[in-house]
């Protein structure tokens, strides 16, 4: 599965979205109004899922799912 | 203190969820105890409890949010939906920075920490989920109600054992009086049917041990008590000021005149034996609401079903309203559902509001043969009876002791 698609599959299933409503090049904030919390919870629920380590300050509110792909792309390339 | 109106109604319980269900059940006198089965329960002392089966049927919530509560905060957002509906608020029309909100809790949110506990010694920290520091304490379920409706005045939960939600009544009638938030809502929640919080329940040693006749467990002031049977559930209602519900066109359902508190201080758990601080915070709550001992119409008793506190309490109403007690019904009608804890007062407030309106007192479930005997105990079947006003006790370990009265609306 392309890392994209598969990002949002996590969000979806971890944050109860709807896949539509989650756009690709729109902040998570602006897209679904994620809260701090559910950023806490999608930053680890990333890393099981691409096994990578990241800090929350790589992934933020205002991170949209076109910026998690750079960022996990950068991990991959380590 | 200036009356304040009640407006609208709210309840989840196991008696049902909605005035309409709820009253329907409480007239009819029936039992809602029953068999704990949401988890393995047999080898606890006490296995029964009153519970609500398919709370997700009467919720507007998104399982996004269900996810990140406990079942008490999910219970408060049902009851407040339900209330605002009832006194006809469109929370949208209303200035946010003049709402608040005043809870009543005992014991939090254990559904959900006991899940989360059991992952982090299991899987470790990562293991716990980040909505657990906001799921499980005690004021959560104002946080849900606040942020869902976008409320943002002074708001308080109030944690007193099983007397917080009469005492989050009485203060929140006493910041409406001080003219400073045009509506409250007011009440409490408690979801104690879970393997932790039934533990400790039962460790406390109040509970009835009658597993065998669930129905029958539960029977304050009866000889045969052998303690109280726990139940889950909330108990929300719209407060405001007289002028304010009158200028919008609502009817009051209810007035609340009076309220006090008082402490026992003999005891980390029990209440003294005597009732002095009981009666003393039922003459000033009397005295609050300028109502005299013989105005006093029905009497809603907290009977948690234990030789000390069943008694303490009748010599309470016996030293404040003697020779008049026999002319005045009480009852303990939460013997049908079970001992809501936090809740369990405010509920008691709301049954008490739907007696008045339909004129009918509630019965005590299995209170046979009274320990003290000479009081007008309903029990059996309701009682055709005026209410215009009536005498809310609520309880809590340590000896709190929390009296609101309560006067009869327009309809």
């Amino acid at each position: 599965m392309a890392t994209k698609e598969k990002i949002k599959e996590v969000l979806v299933n971890l944050l109860k979205v709807k896949a539509e409503e989650l756009k690709d090049g729109v902040a998570l904030q602006e897209s679904i109004g994620v809260d701090s919390t559910e950023m806490v919870e999608s930053v680890i629920a990333l890393e099981k899922a691409f096994g990578v380590k990241l800090s929350p300050k790589e992934i933020t509110k205002s991170s949209s799912i076109d910026d998690i792909e750079k960022v996990l792309q950068s991990k991959f390339a380590k | 203190m200036a009356k304040i109106a009640i407006t609208g109604i709210g309840i989840v319980s196991p008696s049902g969820i909605g005035k309409r269900q709820f009253w329907a059940n409480i007239k009819a006198g029936r039992s809602f105890i029953k068999e704990i089965t949401r988890f393995d329960a047999s080898k606890y002392p006490s296995r029964i409890a009153g519970q609500i089966d398919e709370l997700n049927k009467y919720s507007n919530i998104s399982e996004r949010l269900l996810k990140k509560i406990d079942a008490f905060s999910h219970m408060a957002l049902i009851a407040s939906e339900l209330a605002l509906k009832d006194g006809g608020i469109d929370i949208k029309d209303e200035d946010p920075n003049l709402v608040g909100i005043f809870l009543g809790n005992a014991i939090g949110g254990w559904l959900y920490a006991e899940t989360e506990l059991r992952d982090l010694y299991l899987e470790g920290r990562e293991g716990v989920s980040p909505y657990m520091a906001s799921a499980w304490f005690p004021a959560a379920p104002q946080g849900q109600v606040s942020i869902y409706y976008g409320i943002k005045g002074f708001s308080k939960t109030v944690v007193a054992d099983r007397a917080g939600s009469l005492m989050a009544l009485g203060y929140a009638a006493k910041v409406l009086n001080k003219n400073k938030l045009n509506m409250i809502l007011g009440g409490g929640m408690e979801a104690p049917v879970t393997p932790y919080a039934l533990l400790c329940c039962n460790t406390y040693g109040a509970l009835s041990k009658n597993n065998t006749h669930p129905q029958e467990a539960y029977r304050p002031f009866d000889k045969k008590r052998d303690g109280c049977v726990i139940g889950e559930g909330a108990g929300i209602v719209v407060m405001e000021g007289i002028e304010r519900a009158n200028k919008r066109g609502a009817k009051p359902l209810a007035y609340i005149s009076g309220y006090s508190a008082t402490c026992d201080g003999v005891d980390r758990i029990n209440c003294s034996g005597d009732g002095k601080e009981l009666a003393r915070a039922i003459k000033m709550a009397l005295s609050e609401a300028k109502a005299n001992v013989d105005e006093i119409d029905y009497i809603s008793l907290d009977g948690l079903a234990t030789d000390l506190w069943d008694d303490s309490e009748v010599k309470a109403i016996k030293t404040v309203f003697a020779g008049k007690l026999k002319d005045i019904p009480i009852s303990c009608p939460k013997s049908m559902f079970g001992n809501l804890l936090g809740a369990s007062g405010a509920v008691d407030m709301i049954t008490t509001i739907l007696a008045m309106e339909h004129a009918l007192v509630p019965v005590t479930l299995n209170l046979d043969e009274p320990n003290i005997e000479g009081l007008n105990y309903v029990t059996r079947e309701v009682k055709e009876h005026k209410i215009n006003k009536a005498l809310v006790i609520s309880r809590g370990r340590g000896g709190i002791n929390s009296v609101l009265v309560v006067e009869k609306g327009e309809n």
